[in-house]
């Protein structure tokens, strides 16, 4: 239903372009120099006065239609439904909603439920039909008026660069709803686990170690919730991969753009894309079967303790991983730095290693800031790397030899497991991802206000 | 105008609107412990070829995942059968009511052996259940004391042990495998204990909390529930022993080896007959409400209960599914065949 | 004194001798920073080519099937209905049987029965179908063997190791050595891999279904993350007031990017599957979900490059009198281009290899069909990646590392027209 309401809606945008570009073109007899804009904005204004206003009724309404049903619903309701506990009410809603669909529903289909799921058929047909009239005769209507208001003083372009505007300011303001999204998708679970588990003890608790029952016959034994150790071994295997990943990048980014060949550049450039392309799965096993022994057998060497799982085994390899996003995205940026800075540097008889360092990186360097930034967030949500080469333990420690375990990786693992969905411990996956979620908010202001200051302008 | 390519995420996104129409099902929906995932796909495989039904889909979400979402309503939108690694819990159950899932068929379909495992380069571990308690514990009674666990060799516990570093290589506290491992190795060992079993006599609860606990001072490594690479890891590292499932030390024999614990080795025949006490039961749900308007449940559920797939030679056994004993199997195929529904207790 | 300002020739010579070194050694550093990068890319690509290759082919026994009316259709009724309901397991038992017929014994036939697949069954089941007149008929066909037999013809099986630690028992081996004598056994490029779906039997699994999931998933993400991303970036960039709301949308993306990809799973899961009630397991919403998460990315690369365009060529084009929307149209997009396709190829790669986001909408499935439409259900490639590395038997090793290099030849082929496009738009000033 929806679907084809939109079909018609496009249809009759097409239409409106046709219609409006035609009639651009008849007021002024074919002279289009005397319009105001090309005969194309014309029909692109018409088909934006046709199409728009349907388009928000339509979306107005698939987001309001639940919410329709359930107070219609509810209203005719009697009192045997309304005094039930909220849970047995959204129950009651739902297999009303159910029914109406003809689906199956949890219960014997008593008289109330059939006259429920029959008011919310009623709201959904009798709506839908309304809905394709009012929609279709707006969106026509919308075309006629446009139509007519053509003229050769009309400033189409301006009216549809208006939209067009609208439209990007849209696609930017969809960050802000996931934000909100996940803020919500997250926030009701994690406040029943704070309801489990004191704030305080969550933030500045110095032990991990989520090992509480999982079946009801079993006791609850050390479960403590301290996440200050989740988040150390974060910070610790990200410092260990941006060790990795910012020089080796950074220098390769220099290589490709200002010595390399432009034909050994063409090629190099989208190999070392793959690494980003390889699956996670195979930089674990590379992690825990290569890289992890080696160390091993390094530090026994050394006379040092380490364990078979250490936080640089899984370091090295991520930094491997994001090797791309510093190089390539550093590499776009260096090469979009003027040439003419660079000629003038050489010209005063810097060698090329000089300009760079004095001269491109600089110009380069919000560019290169922002590669660098994002390489960060690839490392700080990684999984599989580190659960398979650092293992899941949380100890606090600074270590790299030592096994770590990240947030990600709890908040994956909690949310796999075996226990019971509502536990503290599943809950706990959500408390930490949302704190995540705020740290790495407050870092990302931090960053910005330190950018902001030193960015600078080349031309 | 380039702009005009702006236009897919709208007709993409309208295609996402117009996709929410609810359809009928033809085709199961399972989802559920990552433990069982192997055995219900082999299943659901056969049941697909066989029968005129389509493959139904198997989703390994782990079981509290799965139950959560079996528990979230009755409906087509909803899975009808959740594949669990433990038995469901009263308070699923009341949340399963609570969303009006009250009908449940509950079908056990066998045992998964736990087993302790090192690579075969270097000898075979025989090992007592106190031993592995006194090996994995976070705390142990030592001289009538309860203290921080200070073995570091296995030769620490007992001299006929080799004298290498204590390091197990096990799954991580959110897994049904662990929680099984630490009841009936470490439960079973600290029993042993004269001292504990006081403690288990007076106050259960701190017996428990102390038998369950298992260290963290890196001699117990959380290895994440990939099985293959617990193996492989083992392989690299003879010095190492493994927690886990039974399958997996059958299909790498020739690499790895079982402990015996408690003088039994882990074989198949040991393990089915219980003789090998480290092994827990495998169940899955079903929700009767579904039966009849989704296709195929009942047949599924006679597929996975019959002789050629859960007997002592079926091809679940293949898979390493340790079968039920005879008589329950004819029990349980019968009650499942019945749509015998769980009693709330 | 003026010796001291203006350097003698020798000094100066010297110094220069430093800075060209200083030069060089720059020089050295970048080019081995290159060289280390794919040195472990070819050891990494390496090692899965070696490990995937053997997965490609697969050995196959040919056997004289004789396919029983009795068995199939006793009453030569040509029902295709009674045809498909016949007993093909046991055409193939009995085709072994009479090539051993020495074996006796319950426990020996059934060792027998298992050097050939299950899936040779379903595959005479075919046939038939496809040609009933093959009732009464025998025929030779050839016929997939188990994966532990096929383990064997690679290499995979140790006959020194006791014969409890095997798959394989001494019988079955010495029946694998007689067929392979007789010239029964062949090997063959592996053409079920590429055209069937999953499978819990290793030499059945096939790559087709994830691929197809992939490729729709992977469509969708395109066409929403892509344009969407590139509006964005360009308002943020172009148009955007320099106000709170602005640096709150710009502090937003950043941060986005550094959510855990699973956290956009639990999004799909609230927003796309529980409320909008969206099918479980399609790929249309794995692919807004992947979408989501690679959004950022792409308007991060995006907005640094249409940033690192020029201002003057902005002052120009407005100065001819091209409207804002037209100087960004015309001359700041194709300028920005490759920079905004390097962030769609990092951002694409990265959604081809994400697990972690399906799993909450129901994607890390075993799901034996392959998927009609972005509404079916579906899996994708790095799933079933993960889903193989951890099935326990051993063939699937082999077949995991086959399905990584499909990943990356599909990653290739995803990458290629974009860098080609990169290199066309590609330019200095």
């Amino acid at each position: 239903m929806i679907l084809s309401l939109f079909c018609s809606l496009a249809a009759l945008m097409v239409a409106a372009f046709v219609l409006g570009r035609r009639r651009a073109v008849a007021v002024v007899s074919g002279d289009v120099r005397s319009l105001h804009s090309r005969p194309a904005y014309y029909g692109h204004w018409v088909a934006l006065w046709a199409g728009l206003p349907g388009l928000l009724l339509v979306l107005v309404w698939v987001a309001v239609e639940p919410s329709l049903a359930r107070w219609q619903v509810l209203a005719h309701a009697g009192p045997a439904v309304t005094e039930l506990s909220t849970e047995r009410v959204e129950l009651f809603v739902h297999d009303a909603e159910a029914l109406a669909a003809g689906e199956v529903v949890s219960r014997q289909s008593t008289p109330e439920l059939r006259a429920a799921a029959e008011r919310v058929a009623q709201v959904r047909s009798e709506g839908r039909q309304g809905l394709a009239a009012v929609v279709l005769s707006v969106a026509s209507g919308g075309l006629l008026w446009a139509r007519r208001r053509i003229h050769p003083q009309l400033r189409a372009r301006n009216g549809v660069e208006r939209a067009v505007r609208g439209l990007l300011a849209a696609s930017s303001g969809i960050a802000i709803l996931v934000t909100i999204g996940i803020v919500l998708s997250l926030i009701f679970e994690a406040s029943r686990f704070f309801g489990l588990v004191p704030l305080n003890e969550f933030l500045f608790g110095l032990e991990w170690s989520p090992q509480t029952a999982i079946r009801t016959d079993q006791v609850g034994s050390s479960g403590s919730f301290g996440a200050i150790p989740v988040f150390a071994g974060t910070l610790l295997i990200t410092a260990i991969a941006m060790a990795v990943a910012v020089p080796v990048g950074l220098l390769s980014a220099i290589y490709l753009s200002d010595y390399a060949s432009a034909r050994a550049r063409a090629v190099v450039k989208p190999l070392l894309e793959i690494l980003a392309g390889i699956p996670t799965v195979v930089y674990g096993f590379f992690a825990a079967l290569s890289v992890g022994p080696v160390i091993r057998a390094f530090g026994e060497r050394m006379g040092w303790d380490v364990s078979s799982e250490s936080a640089l085994a899984a370091g090295l390899v991520m930094g491997v991983m994001i090797i791309p996003f510093v190089s390539s995205l550093s590499d776009d940026v260096i090469n979009a730095v003027p040439q003419s800075l660079r000629e003038a540097s050489l010209g005063l008889g810097a060698t090329p290693s000089e300009t760079i360092r004095q001269v491109v990186l600089p110009a380069a360097l919000p560019g290169i800031v922002s590669a660098i930034l994002l390489a960060v967030s690839r490392a700080i949500g990684e999984t599989m790397i580190v659960v398979m080469a650092a293992g899941l333990a949380a100890n606090l420690t600074a270590n790299p030899f030592e096994a770590v375990t990240t947030v990600t990786v709890q908040v994956v693992t909690l949310l796999v497991g075996d226990q019971e969905f509502d536990s503290a411990k599943t809950l706990a996956a959500f408390a930490l991802g949302l704190t995540l979620f705020l740290v790495t908010l407050v870092l990302n202001v931090i960053a910005m206000a330190v950018v902001r200051r030193y960015r600078e302008q080349y031309d | 105008m380039k702009f005009r390519i702006a236009l897919l995420p709208l007709a993409t996104a309208v295609l996402l609107l117009s996709a929410g129409a609810a359809e009928a099902r033809d085709q199961l929906r399972i989802v559920g412990s990552s433990t069982v995932f192997p055995f219900s796909t082999a299943v659901a495989e056969q049941f697909g070829k066989t029968t005129s039904f389509k493959t139904p889909v198997v989703e390994s979400t782990g079981s509290g995942g799965g139950l959560k979402l079996f528990c979230s309503g009755v409906g087509t939108r909803t899975p009808d059968i959740t594949n669990s690694s433990r038995r469901i819990k009263a308070s699923e159950i009341a949340k399963c009511a609570d969303h009006g899932v009250t009908e449940i068929v509950e079908v056990k379909i066998g045992f998964d052996g736990i087993v302790l495992a090192n690579s075969k380069a270097s000898p075979r571990y025989t090992l007592t259940k106190e031993q592995i308690y006194r090996a994995l514990a976070k705390q142990v009674p030592v001289d009538g004391k309860l203290v921080d666990n200070p073995y570091r060799k296995w030769s620490d516990l007992d001299a006929s042990l080799p004298g290498v570093k204590i390091e197990v290589l096990g799954p991580p506290p959110t897994s049904g495998t662990r929680d099984a491992f630490v009841e009936l190795a470490m439960e079973g060992g600290a029993k042993q204990i004269p001292m504990l079993s006081e403690l288990k006599a007076t106050d259960k609860q701190a017996f428990k909390a102390v038998a369950h606990t298992i260290r963290e001072d890196g001699a117990y490594i959380e290895a994440g529930e990939n099985d293959n690479l617990i193996v492989q890891k083992l392989e690299a590292n003879p010095n190492a022993l493994g927690v886990f499932g039974f399958s997996f030390l059958d299909q790498n024999a020739d690499k790895i080896q079982g402990s015996r614990v408690g003088g039994v080795e882990p074989t198949f025949e040991n393990i089915a007959s219980g003789e090998y006490g480290v092994s827990r039961s495998l169940f899955f749900y079903v929700k009767k409400a579904h039966v009849g308007v989704v296709p195929g449940i009942q047949e599924y559920v006679a597929e996975f209960t019959s002789e050629r797939a859960a007997g002592d030679e079926g091809y679940l056994a293949d898979k390493g599914l340790i079968p039920l004993p005879a008589a329950e199997r004819s029990l349980v195929r019968n009650s499942a065949g019945g749509l015998s529904l769980l009693s709330s207790n | 004194m003026t010796d001291r300002l203006l350097p003698t020739d020798e000094s100066a010579a010297r110094h220069l001798a430093k800075r060209h070194a200083a030069e060089r050694r720059f020089r050295s550093y970048g080019a081995s920073a290159v060289g280390a990068a794919l040195v472990v890319l070819v050891a990494l690509l390496g090692s899965i080519l070696w490990r995937g290759l053997p997965a490609f082919t697969s050995h196959e026994v040919r056997l004289e099937i004789h396919f029983d009316a009795d068995l199939l259709d006793p009453r030569g009724s040509g029902d295709l209905e009674v045809l498909g309901r016949g007993d093909y397991g046991r055409l193939v038992k009995l085709a072994l049987r009479a090539k051993f017929d020495q074996v006796t014994g319950r426990r020996e036939r059934r060792a027998l029965s298992a050097l050939v697949s299950s899936g040779a069954a379903f595959e005479l089941r075919e046939r038939v179908l496809a040609e009933p007149g093959l009732v009464g008929t025998t025929r030779l066909f050839f016929l997939p063997l188990s994966d532990d037999a096929d383990l064997f013809f690679k290499g995979g099986v140790d006959v020194s190791t006791r014969e409890a630690d095997r798959r394989l028992s001494d019988a079955q081996i010495s029946w694998l050595r007689v067929l392979e004598a007789e010239g029964r056994i062949e090997s063959r490029i592996s053409r079920r891999f590429f055209i069937s779906g999953d499978s819990r039997e290793p030499e059945l699994a096939g790559i087709r279904g994830a691929l197809v999931g992939s490729l729709w998933t992977l469509l969708i993400t395109l066409l929403l993350s892509f344009p969407t991303g590139v509006a964005a970036a360009i308002y943020m960039e172009e148009f955007a007031p320099k106000n709170r709301l602005t640096d709150f949308i710009e502090v937003n993306i950043n941060n986005l990017a550094a959510v855990p990809s699973i956290v956009f799973g639990l999004l799909g899961l609230a927003v796309l599957l529980n409320f909008f009630g969206m099918p479980r397991s399609a790929p249309l919403v794995g692919g807004t979900v992947l979408a989501l998460m690679t959004l950022p990315t792409v308007i991060i690369t995006s907005r640094s490059a249409i940033r690192a365009v020029p201002p003057s060529v902005r002052e120009a084009a407005l100065g001819i009198g091209a409207s804002s929307l037209q100087v960004v149209s015309h001359h700041v997009l194709p300028l920005a281009l490759p920079g905004i396709l390097t962030g769609t190829i990092i951002g694409m790669a990265r959604a081809l290899g994400e697990t972690a986001p399906l799993l909450m909408i129901g994607m890390v499935a075993f799901i034996v069909d392959v998927p009609s439409g972005p509404t079916s259900p579906a899996t994708v490639l790095p799933v079933q990646i993960f889903l193989w590395a951890d099935a326990p038997e051993r063939a699937f090793l082999a077949k995991t590392s086959a399905a990584i290099l499909v990943l990356l030849a599909f990653l290739v082929a995803m990458n290629l027209v974009a860098v080609l496009l990169r290199n066309r738009f590609e330019r200095r000033w």
